[in-house]
Formats: C-alpha cells, structure tokens, sequence
C-alpha cells in the first residue's frame, strides 16, 4: 500500500526501502512505522516521539496522507503489533539521536517552577502534557470522517488498498509516468543548507524539518473567551512545552505560563484594540494595519501565536519587512482579533500575502474571505495584482479556490448574459487576480474548454445554483469605500535602517 | 482525456473567450482544459495528496458541505468579564494608535505565584505601614530582571548575577523613600530566583539567536535579523555619498537663505510702508500749509511722482503693459490716487507696446527668413544648408578682395530649368535679408555683408553694431504700430498688395531687370517661371510672386560705375521702418 509514487512526504518514511519486522510496545522507536488505529482504520504512521503517562506508553504518531494537525498521542492499544513494523534507516537514526542528544540539557535547564521540575527528563518527557490534557480532538475527528466513511464506498478516495490514487490520477495516460516520477524526486526532503538558503533567498514561508518542530509542543491555549487546541509547533519559550496550558492576553497577546502572572498582567494591560490605525470599518468587523517595525513585539506575539495553526509559516527571520493586517470584531470589552494576513512591505514577487489565517474559533464563519477580499481591495487601491506567496496550507487554498470561483463566476455571468466575450486579462485586473490565479481557478473548475478550435468559458450549472445558495445566505462582505487607506511608502533606507 | 490528446493552439491571456452557460453547448462537442499537470494547487506538493484536501478539492466545490477536519476551539472556563475588566467605548472615528505593547502595559514584571507566597509571608513580618505593595514589588523586581539583562545578557552562559550595587542606578528611578528599604531583601529574593533558575531571565523567554553553530538547527531560534546585504564600501560610493551630503547640504542651505531673503522682503516691505505713510503725512501737511496760506494747489501733491518714473519704463517688457502696471501698482501700497495715469507713464506705456511690438515683427522675420538661403556668394562653393548667417563675414580690418570677374560666373550661376522648377520654400512678396538678431548682435563681433541690390546699388548690411537710441515720437510709433494686426502674432506678416494695381505697375515697371537676366534673355519676367506662361496670373496675393530679387543675386559688383560703396544704414538692433522695402510703402 501507500506505493503510488507521486506520494511526496505525506507519504511517512518516503526515505527509501526499509527494514522490516514485528516490533513490541518496548522495542517500538521513534522513526518506525507502525499501524496504528485511526478514525475506525489502521493506518500507517510514524513515530515521532515517545512517552511514559500514568497510563501507560504513549507514541506521539503522525499518520499516513493525514494534515499534522491531526497528529497525536496514541496508547499501546491502538497500535497493531501483529503487522510487520518498517524500522528507521540507520543513518535518519543517527541524525535523530544526534537532534535528542542536543535538546535534552535543553530542557533540563529551563524549569520554571517546581512543578516544572518534577516533569523533568528526557526529551521524550520535554512533550509530556500533549496526552495528559484531555484533548477533545479524537472524538472529533472520529465524528466528523464517519459520514465520509460512508462516502469511501463509492467515491474513488478509497484509503485502503490505493489510498493516494484520485480520479484525477487514473485519468493520467501512461506516458504521463515520467512526469510524476521526477516530480517525486523533486519533492525530496530538502539538505538543511538548502532549506536555509531558501529561506534566505526567497519568502518568509517554508517547511522547518528539524524533527522538534513536527512535534506539537503546545496543547491548550486560553485565549480571552475560548480555549484553543494548537495544531502545530510554535516557538514559544521552550520551557512551556511542559505546561499543560498557556495564556494569551486577547489584546497584546503576550504569552505567560503562570496564571498568576497572567491575571496580574491582565491588571495591568491596557491595549483594547490591535496597536495600530484602523483602516476599515463596518458595522461586523474592523481592520488595523500594523507595522512590523514599529510594534515588534505584537507583531512577533501574532506570529507566536498564528504558528500554532499554521504549518508552513515559519518564524525563522523577524517581523521588520511585514505589514499585519488584523481583522477584529467590536463589542463593550474591545476589537477582538478574529484573523490577519501579513504583507511584505515590498514583495519582489508580487505576493499581497504572505501569511493568512482565521483564528480557529472564528473559522467556518466566512471570515477567511473577508480577509482574502480585504487583501484583493488592498491591491486594487495599490493598482496591482496580487497573489497569495506560496506555499498554501489546505484550508488556504480551499478557502482561495471559493473567494476566486465565486468572483470569477459572478464576473462571468455578467459576461454571458450580455453576450461579450472576455479575457483572461480582463478577468485579473478587474479582480486584481494574477492571471496565473485566474486561469488556475478556471481549470480547476472545469470552465476552461476548446470547442470548435476555439478556447472558450463555459460556467457549469452546478456552480450558478451553488453561487445563488450562497449569495441567499447574505454573506457579508467588505466595503471598499469604507476603506481609509494609503498605500504605505518604504524608502529603501526606511526598509534597511529604520529612517 | 489525455488519450485523446489534440494540440490546441496556445491560449493567450489577451484572447477573448466566448463565455457560455453550460446549456448553451453541446458537452459532447468540447473538451475541457483540465489536467492535473496544469493545476498547481500552490499547496506544499507533500501535502497536495492529503486525504482530506483531496476529499474536498474532488468535489470542486459542488458538495461545500465537505470540510478539512479541525480540532475545535471550545469555550473558556476562566471568568472573561473577571480578566477583561476593562470597557471599550467605541469611538466615532477609525482609531489611530501607536503605542507599543510595552508602552500599553506599565511594568513589565508579572509576579508569580511563588512571588505572591514571598510577598505574603515578606508583609507578615511588618507593620501595615511599611508593607510593600505587589505593583512595588513588580516595579522593583522590573528593575532586577532589566538591569541584569542590560548588564549580564549572558547570565545564563556565564552565570553572572548582577551585584546590588550596580542596582541601584536604575532604582534612583523609583519613588526611593518608599521603595529602598525594600530594594536590598527584595534584592536577596530575587538572587535566589535567578540562582534556581540556572540565571535565566524569570519569565520564559523567547529563544533568540546567539550567533552559536546550533541555532540553525533549533526550531526555538526565532525571529533572526534579516541579514542586510552589506553594500560593498567602494570609492565610488564614497564619493556618490559625499556627493549626494554636498548637495543636501546646498540645498538645505539655498532653503535656509530663502526664507532669510523672504524675511527680509517683508521687513523692507513694512518700512517701505512706512515712509510712504509718513511722506503721504508730509504732503498732506504741505497740502494744509499751501491751503492756509492760500497758494492754490490741485492734488498733485498728495502724489508721489517722482519714485513712480525711474524704475518702470525700462522694467516693463511685456506688451499688455497698462493693465499689469496697474496692477503691479497697488500692492505698493500707493493710494488710489495712483491710478490717475500721468503723462510720463503713457509715454512709457506706448514705448513698451512699440518694442514689444518690434520684438514681435523682428521674430517674424527671422522666422520668415529661416530656410531662407542666399547664395550671393561663391557659385561653385556647396550649398550649406541651413546656414544661418549666410553670407557674413565677421569684420577684420583687412582690404576687401578685388571681386572676381563676373560674366564666367555669372552664367555658371544662372538658375537651370530644372533648379527653377522646383518650388521655392518662400513665396513671399518681400525678402529680408541680413535682418538683425538683437541676441547675436549683443554677443557677437560686428559682422558685415556686401551685396549687390536693386539698380545695381551695393549694400553693405551690418549685423550687430549698436543704433543711437532714437527719440521716440509717441505718432511716428503708433503709426507703425497699427500696421499689423496684433491678433495673429504668430503669423507671418502678409502684405497686401494687388500686382495689378496701376502704381504698383508702374513701379515694377520701372525697375531694371537684373543684368544678368537681359544678357541672356531667359525670362521676359524677373521672376522665376513657377506660373506657367500660359496660365493667367491670379490676383491672389499669397500665391502671387512679386517682382522680387532672384532668389541667387548676384555677389559680384556689375560693370557700372559703383566706386564706392555705399554704407545704406541697416539700423540696429531693432529693425526700423525704413528697413522695409520701398514696395511695401508703395504698395500699401
Ligand atoms: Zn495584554
């Protein structure tokens, strides 16, 4: 299983053929892949990290074509022992005892209090509050993938014997092959000096493959009214990993493990909105902008703080060159941050986004396409077009994929019902879209064809009921009139030194 | 399918594209444009395959009640309205803010439950009077962790704990009768907190780097300086900066002599004011005196004349001159009284609008004449074209040539059919020639021009030799002045003149042909044959061609007797009315 190639990483412990054998609960490490059960179904999973609860054994597993976000710590019990195990390869082991080996003293230094101290230990232990918080999250995911379960049956996703062959992939004709075989190659794990280069070299988003960073690090989050279940590592100070949650303040999101700490600081706060001008405001939502540079801290607080639910952002370099666009919501005890984007204060590529996220406690609300629009406003009153800077997360590109086909539809329909023809061109500037994002929306929608030697655009009937529903629900929208905003100017000094 | 495969042609994004309703083709006739190859999903290619996404990017967003499964947030159990105390007012306009967070919040130590347990049993033992509050605690604590961090960045490393001595500077700052005589058990306190914790700071912190080999390996090494490109120091960039410094520096200080100049102006301006009010007083009691010692007198007094002279007749150059000097007048703060025109300013007035208006006509001319070519001189030198002051010589004192015999040039130059068939760039009724450019004049040497004109009288035309200033006669200039209608002054002047009118017959009558012409009978006509012969001359005089001198005279001194030249005064620098030739007046 799992042996279709256009895999990539999701695809754990892609490095290569593998040792196999059966493994117990006591000879199980880190680095091996078990099958472990998940949603119903065993499936393949490495093993990330190792632990001792009063429970028992616990084994941190990332699971096969599954989003990090949905790793977690599983007992004994629902790993499958009689299936053969595929071991590390010897020479990932060694850089993985190598990475331990350096982290541990780590640790060991950094203990707070007394009650920290009594965690004390080894790496494996550094991680200990993942399991012991209740995490409401297995039950969810349990409860939200069973009606899919349903759906396995007859939709080509079936996981079991193909579990990464989509229709899509079985439209490929045969002498498509070669191309997913190189692409395979080129998705190989990057060399360390090549991820920092890029890094160096290009935007501010890409993967952090230090094995500590797969690891969630944060389990709980209280932040103003809700509790928050981090998905990702977040570069917190190391010392929080050990606690079994952490406090934000809602409005200068400074970070504390103490409570008490935090209830005195909470005295003392007086920030009631995002630092920064207010450029936007309705009646549902406002927007600040923020400066990097000017607000570092907050800015670096929202960075600390978006990490957790965002993979690919990575805090490798400081806030400086950003600009933070953070939407909030009113009420009697302040503008409370719902979301933001961030925005290089001058993008070599184009990008008017660098990073995007709804808040979690926000999500499914359409806030992420107030966000996108407000990011599209911004470059229609900078006469540019603009794109998000890649690499999208899932929900990125999902909720991009809705703002651009119900845009391009709404453009569309106009289109054909005054029977003009029109350019891709056209459609990019008018939506301030690249044209590379317009035409990627019309493929993925099935709109672009060739009739007759023509290229022509046809809006399937599907998507015009799907937009007349959505549109029926009233979805609120930006305003841009009520935008008060004008583009910031950087002078190449201010960029480098501050003036 | 990609069995099927045709080659499109390339789909351009300037191509316009029918845009169709799905009912309005038959879905049997066209193929859509979709592979997988050419849509990048932009997500991390690893994670392009991930089972949720592609449960919902499959659907294409038809099924949208289809969701990547996220862990959920739920509601807090702490008191909300306990920890946000604090009321938001909403405010009418969009707010604008700058403070920092650290600006927002005070103090920046937060005690910890362990500080509260010190605190506490630290209170027990004294009175109520000297107990230390937790805000004071935290202040004096603050000052701990900040002058530690300023003076011991590497606690941690070095375990350096900072000595209460050197605390004390930045505790001067606080209220010191309060807080001193808890500053050194606090300081104790403190020491032991910092010793538990290996001298780290005692609130986490984030991990910065350290410049040390491991921090590219440590995910907890956050927020990096951007490495800042070093512009490499060269000396041309050191030279480029200290340019750039010199002319900020000039600039900064042409602004600073701007406003000092300006200061002036206005200080200058009030005085001005002033002594014209006082002279104004002065008059008035002149005025009074005259009065009561009956001298008759008119208003003339009250004026002040004399200033008013000197400095604007030869300030005012621009033609609409009465208006703008009227104008210009009463911010000088003169009375009304000024604006009675007095005899002096008309005449100025008028001499104005004259040199204005010869300005006008010497352009005119000078555009007139611009492709205008004499080739008065050497017949076989090459036409240099355009030449602008063809046919002058600057003066030397040195004996002019004998001229070259005439008869063997002359036939070499005399225009063939085919030269003559050629349209003559100016078909004008007059040419000028040698007409003065006041600009050049001024700058450059006198320049002289021979040549020989109508009744083979010789010309000596001079360029830029200085005319005596002329009386001027308010008449003898208004007299000109109207000669041309001021309303197109761009155009070219153009004399009327009828060719068939009987004096200016006459007068074309009595002009001798050009020798050169009756030697060899070319032409009954001095005039080139640009109408045809057999058709009838129009009386239209823009296309009719005047009797006028051929466009190639002749430079050479003819046989009759010219002994000497005779010096026919070419006035300068403005061209005067007798520089117009006599058929204008005749004809006019
Ligand atoms: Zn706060």
């Amino acid at each position: 299983m799992g042996n279709n190639g256009a895999n990539g990483e999701a695809e754990v412990g892609s490095d290569g053929p593998r040792q196999k054998g059966r493994a117990t609960p006591d000879t199980l490490k880190v680095g091996c892949i078990a099958l472990v059960l998940k949603d119903g179904q065993f499936r393949r999973a490495e093993i990330l990290s190792i632990k001792e609860t009063k429970s028992g054994r616990q084994f941190y597993c990332n699971f096969d074509n599954f989003n990090k976000r949905l790793d977690e710590w599983v007992p004994i019990s629902r790993i499958d022992f009689d299936q053969d195990v595929e071991w590390p390869n010897p020479e990932k082991d060694k850089q993985k005892d190598a990475k331990s080996k350096k982290t541990a003293p780590v640790s060991k230094k950094s203990q707070p209090s007394k009650k920290a101290q009594k965690k004390v230990g080894k790496r494996e232990q550094s991680v200990a509050s993942e399991g012991q918080t209740p995490h409401p999250w297995t039950e969810f995911v349990e409860s939200q993938t069973k009606p899919d379960g349903e759906d396995k049956a007859n939709a080509s996703l079936e996981l079991g014997a193909t579990p990464n062959v989509g229709p899509d992939e079985m439209e490929l004709d045969e002498d498509e092959t070669p191309a997913s075989a190189a692409k395979k190659e080129h998705t190989q794990p990057f060399s360390r000096e090549q991820e920092i280069e890029k890094l160096r070299t290009s935007g501010s988003m890409t993967q952090n493959p230090a094995e500590i960073a797969r690891i969630r690090n944060i389990s709980k989050v209280e932040f103003g009214r809700y509790v928050l279940f981090p998905w990702y590592f977040s570069p917190y100070p190391e010392a929080f990993s050990q606690e079994d949650c952490i406090y934000i303040c809602e409005f200068c999101l400074s970070y504390y493990a103490d409570l008490t700490s935090f209830k005195r600081h909470r005295m003392k706060c007086t920030l009631l909105h995002p630092p920064g001008n207010e450029i936007y405001r309705d009646d549902f939502v406002s927007f600040f902008e923020i400066d990097g540079r000017r607000q570092r801290t907050w800015c670096r607080n929202l960075c600390l703080l978006s990490k957790m639910f965002l993979d690919h952002k990575t805090l490798y370099y400081d806030v400086d060159p950003f600009l933070f666009y953070v939407m909030t919501s009113r009420d009697e005890k302040g503008s409370h941050i719902i979301g933001y984007f961030s925005k290089e204060k001058e993008s070599a590529d184009g990008y008017n986004v660098a990073c995007i996220l709804t808040l979690p406690q926000y999500q499914r609300k359409g806030y992420g396409r107030l966000l996108i629009q407000f990011s599209y406003e911004l470059s229609k009153i900078e006469g540019k077009l603009g794109s998000p800077e890649k690499p999208l997360s899932d929900l990125g590109l999902l909720s991009y994929r809705q703002y651009w086909s119900e845009n391009i539809i709404d453009l569309l329909l106009g289109y054909s019902e005054r029977e003009e023809k029109c350019t891709i061109e056209g459609i990019a500037s008018h939506l301030a879209m690249t044209t590379q994002d317009v035409e990627h929306t019309l493929q993925a929608l099935k709109m672009q064809v060739y009739h007759k030697g023509e290229h022509k655009i046809v809006i399937p009937e599907k998507l015009v009921q799907q937009r007349e529903k959505s549109r029926a629900k009233q979805r609120r929208v930006i305003d841009p009139s009520r935008i008060q905003w004008k583009p910031p100017v950087f002078t190449a000094a201010s960029r480098t030194w501050g003036w | 399918m990609a069995t099927r495969k045709v080659r499109y042609k390339k789909l351009s994004v300037k191509t316009p594209l029918a845009v169709l309703r799905e009912d309005q083709i038959d879905p049997t006739e066209y193929e859509s444009l979709t592979n997988e190859a050419q849509i990048a999903t932009g997500v991390e290619q690893a994670e392009e395959n991930e089972y949720h996404l592609q449960a919902v990017l499959q659907s294409a967003g038809v099924a949208a009640d289809k969701e990547i499964p996220v862990p959920p947030p739920q509601e807090s159990a702490l008191n909300y309205d306990e920890l946000y105390a604090r009321p938001f007012s909403k405010t009418s306009t969009y707010i604008r803010f700058s403070q920092t967070v650290e600006e927002s919040i005070g103090c920046m130590y937060d005690m910890t439950a362990d500080d509260v347990v010190f605190l506490k049993s630290y209170n027990q033992k004294r009175h109520a009077g000297a107990q230390l509050s937790e805000d004071d605690f935290e202040r004096i604590m603050d000052v701990f962790e900040a002058t530690s961090e300023l003076k011991a960045p590497y606690a941690s490393i070095d375990q350096t704990i900072v000595p209460y001595d050197e605390m004390l500077q930045g505790l001067q700052e606080l209220d010191k009768a309060k807080l001193m005589p808890h500053a050194k058990e606090i300081y104790e306190y403190w020491k032991s907190r910092r010793q538990a914790l290996n001298n780290q700071p005692l609130h986490p912190t984030l991990k910065f780097e350290r410049h040390l080999e491991s921090d590219d390996a440590d995910p907890y090494v956050c927020f990096r300086r951007r490495e800042v490109r070093q512009t490499r120091k060269t000396r041309a960039r050191d030279v480029q900066s200290a340019e750039k410094l010199k002319r900020l520096r000039k600039e900064l200080e042409e602004g600073r002599q701007l406003v000092l100049a300006a200061h002036n102006r206005e200080v200058l301006k009030a005085e001005m004011l002033k002594a014209d009010r006082a002279i104004f007083e002065l008059r008035a009691q002149l005025k009074e005196h005259k009065i009561r010692l009956g001298i008759k007198t008119d208003d003339e007094d009250l004026i002040n004349q004399k200033r008013r002279k000197a400095p604007e007749a030869p300030a005012v150059q621009r033609p609409p001159a009465p208006a703008q000097l009227r104008i210009a007048v009463r911010p000088d703060g003169r009375s009304a009284e000024a604006d009675l025109s007095l005899l002096s300013d008309r005449l100025a007035e008028k001499e104005n609008e004259l040199r204005a208006d010869i300005e006008k006509k010497v352009q005119s001319h000078n555009e007139w004449n611009r492709d205008h070519l004499d080739l008065t001189r050497g017949p076989l030198s090459p036409v240099q074209w355009p030449r602008r002051s063809a046919g002058f010589r600057p003066a030397k004192t040195q004996y002019l040539i004998t001229p070259p015999a005439s008869v063997s040039s002359v036939s070499l130059d005399e225009p063939t059919p085919m030269e003559l068939d050629k349209p003559h760039p100016l078909q004008s009724v007059f040419k000028f020639r040698g007409v003065a450019r006041d600009e050049q004049s001024r700058e450059n040497p006198p320049l002289y021009r021979r040549r020989i004109g109508r009744l083979n009288r010789l010309w000596i035309d001079r360029r830029g030799l200085a005319s005596p200033p002329r009386d001027v006669d308010a008449e003898v200039l208004d007299r000109w002045k109207y000669d041309q209608s001021s309303d197109d002054e761009d155009d070219r002047p153009m004399y009327e003149v009828d060719p068939f009118d009987t004096n200016a017959l006459r007068f074309r009558a009595s002009i001798p042909l050009p020798p050169w012409m009756t030697n060899r009978g070319a032409t009954p006509h001095a005039r080139p044959p640009l109408p045809p012969p057999q058709q009838q001359p129009q009386p239209h005089p823009a296309t009719q061609p005047q009797p006028q001198p051929q466009p190639q005279p002749q430079p050479q001194p003819q046989p009759q007797p010219q002994p000497q030249p005779q010096p026919q005064q070419q006035p300068q620098p403005q061209p005067q009315p007798s520089q117009i030739p006599p058929q204008a007046q005749a004809a006019a």
